[in-house]
């Protein structure tokens, strides 16, 4: 089950490139999935997923499919010659689930008893401190106490779109791949990566970084009995890097490496083109059964036109703990635990899926989802903030579920475009920042419950500065009053309105914020509108649906734009956003400073070293102000009192190892 | 005997058409407190800077008048001089602290409906309460929603969305209404089979979806593009009535009559037949107003109504919908007020109908 968690990886980490967390209009925020595969890595990624299934379904396959045709001419060398040469260095394989109760272990026995913690209401952090180290308690290495013949119906935002997961494109997608898919790595809640105990017997590192060398068991199976082999990661790879598959979110990564090769049913060595530290981070793809693709991919490449792929859809050949067996679109679709991942040849040889059934009921829209829950009909729900402060106190909420909340680093931003009159000068985007009313938002629009941000790292993660860190912004509207004037910005023609001479031409300090159609996104907006309307400026509040907010920053086509940056694994896929010229660049950013910095972190192997330079960089950030860094958002859940086992990352309770693999329903007394 | 006669011509002599229509409505109750409300409702709308906001609605400020609550209006009605010296449109205190001897004449209640009125801006008053807290009170008559924003101010400014939507679109498509069915009903021949088919098609345009192009397209969305839109989508209806009624009057004798006389072909139509055209045409365009109401609310519940912050009706119900259980006063006003105001709207276009149409007289049989 484990290394199904993998698979998320592989969908997290489809690209360094960054991806915003967005949603459909009717939900708040978007789900741990869609964080987790289109996040992928750290506060980034680089084309979305929604994009990338949107590019997926226009491309036609104009042109022929010649396996592996993007690949590089490379002969790789044989075994016997890179052994002789490679040194290798023994890396962790591990598993998430041990890594997780060595955790807890430390953290001592929980405060109450499952009893009280059931009669605990999460009034206070003191509270959800308590309910998270006794509710959140993995079940023991034995498994005493879990119901195996449970279901747990899962809230899904959207439906699923394609069941294959080079194909992914919504947050289901991810979720799904999470559960049926096979992967060889993961990471835990800390993001540290590891190949996974599950998948993999042993994993090498070459001295000089450029090879990795992977063992995969001999018990891994398809759901059609066919074993899974090192050929069909091989072939994996070659399909993602073939001009004619229409998959570039998935490519993004993967096109990093130089090679991979099986040597046998087992043995896999995989190429890199420079050594890097983020190499980890593109050695996670999505693995396909060979057998069943290696054919019918000439005929259509899409994977999803032809009648046999359609087919496919409908009955995917997975190869990870649960299988797809029923799906009914716009409503649900049914995992079930599959027997023979965890047994092979009669003996049990994985941990046995904690759930028989796993049901994702498509629900839109937050405030049915809450009363579903309410009602008992749903076991877990990403509760917002306006639902957590005001309708889950209630007898009714803590009749069949408990709440919880933890740490978050999805980051709330105002992106400044430098390619307009009004953002390329420093002291304008600082005035802008000086000019929000922190307090209101962080206490009105967010009802207290998210953090203030300071900068793009998170202050508890190990890329925020230790030195002279930055300290957030507060409102001060004199400051930003001088900041413009000394900027150029004044009102010359007595309009209210400041203005300046640009090109001969004068000015108006008149520009459009761009939000996607949220409301904190919009009620921030608004109180931005407000706030630079007392200091000469006005600002235009345009919210849009999110795919088209997504094309336009993705085109640069906007003044300014606010959004949400989800936590990815890796501060390397902040270079996608912040480098210049780079894909996820939205407002132009540059600063070769930073850009050196960032080319200097991705080489440095000491965790300790790379954190400083990329503190260096939040700090010359922080005095640049390319965004306003407004908060960080915490996650907020509210999960069946029946639930057990749920651990949170920054990124919140799934999309990390063990997430969902530790979640289980306690046996009935 | 002259007498007599002279008795009976008084008698029967016509008090005109529009007389006696108004002389049949005013004795229709209902449709009677539908014309009073929508005329308080108009009162509402034209003083509404007067009757809640946080400008004075006049001042003395370093010596001269100002009328600061004519910036909700258009903002460039507001005097600059508020913008500039760090003044930042924050009336209460700054009037004092930068000219003490300054005077000003408040609106009736001290809300805003763009912003939440803070802690202390007024002195001595506290601050809006946000979330779910803000039921209605003495200082919140209708409660705030979550972000604190006043619920009165935002449904009395909202009044002049609410109207002007109705009006301004239900003019426009009278307008284009009116000047196609008159040509069409008139001239006949080609002219009628073209602009018949043109009614055809502009039939089958959708309002909703071009009204979401558009939203997709601009930067501003205002409200007077929301009404450009329903009125240059809605006037098929008027323009196949006004079509149908000039057909039927241009045969009268009067217009014979009018022609025989010398009158121009548009002096006819627009003069004699036009205003014989009138009654029936306005029916039609009452419903009308009723339903711009309806989908300017429905379009800022979905959420793609005016930019915001965009004090609206149905902007309201929009946030009372996420907390519904708990926000009561978000559903419950708004709902209320487009119910009435729809309602009314449709009472006046029933009594307009009956009024001026023979067949429906109450009286007549």
């Amino acid at each position: 089950m484990r290394n199904t968690i993998v698979l998320t990886l592989f969908l997290a980490m489809l690209s360094l490139s960054p991806t915003w967390i967005g949603c459909s209009s009717k939900q708040e925020s978007a789900s741990p999935a869609e964080q987790d595969a289109k996040q992928g890595s750290a506060a980034t990624a680089d084309t979305s997923a929604d994009e990338a299934g949107e590019e997926a379904e226009v491309a036609a396959p104009v042109k022929p499919f010649v396996l592996g045709d993007m690949l590089e001419p490379f002969e790789p060398p044989t075994l016997e010659e890179i052994d002789a040469t490679a040194e290798w260095i023994e890396q962790p394989v591990l598993d998430g689930m041990e890594l997780m109760r060595e955790e807890q272990a430390k953290q001592g026995e929980p405060q109450l008893s499952v009893e009280e913690a059931l009669a605990l209401r999460n009034n206070s952090p003191a509270d959800n401190e308590k309910l998270i180290h006794t509710l959140g308690r993995l079940a023991p290495p034995d498994h005493a106490g879990v119901d195996f013949d449970e279901t747990f119906v899962r809230e899904a935002q959207g439906d699923l779109k394609s069941t294959n997961p080079l194909l992914f494109s919504t947050a289901m997608d991810g979720e799904f791949s999470d559960l049926a898919g096979i992967g060889m790595f993961g990471f835990d809640r800390h993001f540290t990566p590891f190949a996974s105990k599950d998948s993999v017997v042993s994993w090498q590192t070459s001295k000089d970084r450029l090879m990795d060398k992977l063992v995969l068991r001999d018990d891994l199976t398809w759901s059609d009995g066919r074993p899974i082999t090192a050929h069909d990661v091989e072939f994996s790879f070659k399909v993602i890097l073939s001009d004619a598959v229409p998959i570039p979110a998935v490519r993004s990564g993967t096109i990093e490496l130089r090679y991979v090769k099986a040597y046998d049913d087992r043995t896999l060595v995989i190429f890199h083109k420079e050594a890097l530290a983020t190499n980890i981070w593109n050695m996670l793809f999505p693995i396909i059964p060979k057998h069943i693709y290696e054919d019918s991919l000439a005929e259509d490449p899409t994977m999803s036109r032809s009648a046999y792929h359609s087919k496919l859809e409908d009955n995917p050949v997975v190869g990870g703990a649960y299988k797809l067996v029923k799906r009914v679109r716009g409503q649900e679709f049914v995992v079930e635990r599959r027997e023979e991942f965890y047994m092979h040849q009669g003996k049990q040889v994985r941990m046995k899926p904690y759930f028989k059934q796993i049901r994702f009921k498509v629900i839109e829209d937050p405030n049915t989802a809450l009363l579903a829950l309410k009602a008992g009909t749903i076991d877990d729900h990403r509760i917002d903030t306006e639902q957590w402060i005001s309708q889950t106190d209630d007898d009714d909420f803590y009749k069949y579920n408990t709440k919880l909340t933890a740490l978050g680093w999805d980051s709330y931003y105002i992106c400044w475009n430098f390619k307009t009159p009004f953002f390329e000068d420093k002291q304008v985007r600082q005035a802008m920042s000086f000019a929000l009313d922190y307090k209101e938002m962080l206490n009105t629009i967010f009802h207290g419950l998210y953090q203030p941000s300071r900068g793009t790292f998170h202050p508890t993660s190990w890329m925020f500065p230790k030195e002279n860190p930055p300290e957030p912004y507060q409102q001060d509207l004199d400051k930003a009053e001088d900041l413009l004037d000394a900027a150029g910005w004044e009102d010359s023609d007595g309009d209210g309105i400041r203005d300046k001479m640009v090109d001969g031409n004068r000015v108006p300090f008149q520009f459009t914020l761009l939000v996607h159609q949220r409301p904190d996104a919009i009620k921030v907006g608004t109180l931005l509108k407000e706030c630079l309307s007392q200091i000469g400026i006005e600002c235009f509040i345009k919210p849009t649906e999110f795919t088209v907010w997504v094309e336009m920053n993705r085109t640069k086509a906007f003044q300014a734009s606010m959004g949400v940056w989800g936590t990815g694994a890796d501060p390397d896929t902040q270079t996608n956003i912040f480098g210049t010229g780079a894909g996820r660049n939205s407002g132009n950013y540059s600063n070769p400073e930073v850009d050196k910095l960032f080319e200097q972190a991705r080489k440095e192997f000491d965790r300790e070293k790379r954190g400083e330079l990329y503190g260096e960089i939040t700090k010359l950030m922080w005095e640049d102000q390319p965004y306003t860094w407004l908060v960080y958002r915490n996650s907020f859940y509210g999960f069946n009192k029946r639930l057990r086992g749920y651990t949170f990352s920054p990124r919140g309770p799934y999309g990390f190892s063990p997430g969902m693999s530790g979640i289980y329903k306690a046996a009935m007394p | 005997m002259t007498t007599d006669a002279n008795n009976l011509a008084e008698h029967t002599s016509s008090h005109g058409f529009w007389r006696e229509a108004w002389r049949r409505f005013r004795h229709r109750k209902l449709g009677m407190l539908a014309l009073l409300f929508v005329v308080f409702l108009c009162l509402v709308a034209i003083f509404a800077p007067m009757i809640v906001g946080t400008k004075p609605i006049v001042c003395k400020y370093k010596g001269t008048l100002y009328f600061p609550a004519m910036g909700y209006y258009v903002r460039s009605w507001e005097n600059p001089i508020f913008r500039k010296d760090r003044f930042r449109n924050t009336y209460p205190k700054n009037l004092k602290e930068k000219d003490p001897d300054s005077w000003a004449i408040w609106p009736l209640v001290y809300q805003d409906p763009y912003r939440r009125v803070r802690n202390d801006e007024w002195p001595g008053r506290p601050g809006n309460p946000s979330g779910t807290k803000g039921s209605p009170s003495r200082l919140n008559f209708f409660g705030t929603d979550q972000v604190g924003f006043d619920v009165f101010a935002q449904m009395v400014h909202g009044t002049q969305i609410a109207l002007s939507v109705g009006f301004i679109s239900m003019s426009i498509a009278g307008a284009i209404g009116i000047t196609i069915g008159a040509l069409a009903g008139y001239l006949g021949g080609w002219v009628d089979v073209l602009l018949s088919r043109l009614i055809e098609v502009v039939m089958c345009i959708p309002s909703l979806v071009l009204i979401l192009a558009l939203v997709a397209m601009l930067d501003e969305v205002s409200n007077y593009h929301l009404m450009a839109i329903v009125g240059v989508t809605s006037w098929t209806g008027i323009a196949r009535l006004a079509r149908a009624e000039f057909i039927k009057l241009k045969q009268m004798e009067f217009i014979a009559a009018a022609r025989a006389l010398g009158a121009s072909r548009w002096r006819i139509m627009f003069l004699h037949v036009l205003r014989n055209a009138l009654a029936p045409v306005l029916v039609p365009i009452t419903f009308g107003i009723a339903a711009a109401i309806l989908i300017e609310s429905g379009l800022s519940y979905l959420g793609f109504g005016a930019s915001p912050p965009n004090p609206s009706w149905g902007t309201l119900l929009k946030s009372g919908r996420n907390a519904i259980q708990q926000t009561w006063w978000l559903i419950v006003f708004p709902g209320t007020a487009i119910f009435l105001t729809v309602l009314a709207y449709n009472l006046i276009g029933e009594g307009l109908q009956e009024a001026t149409d023979p067949r429906l007289r109450q009286d007549s049989h």
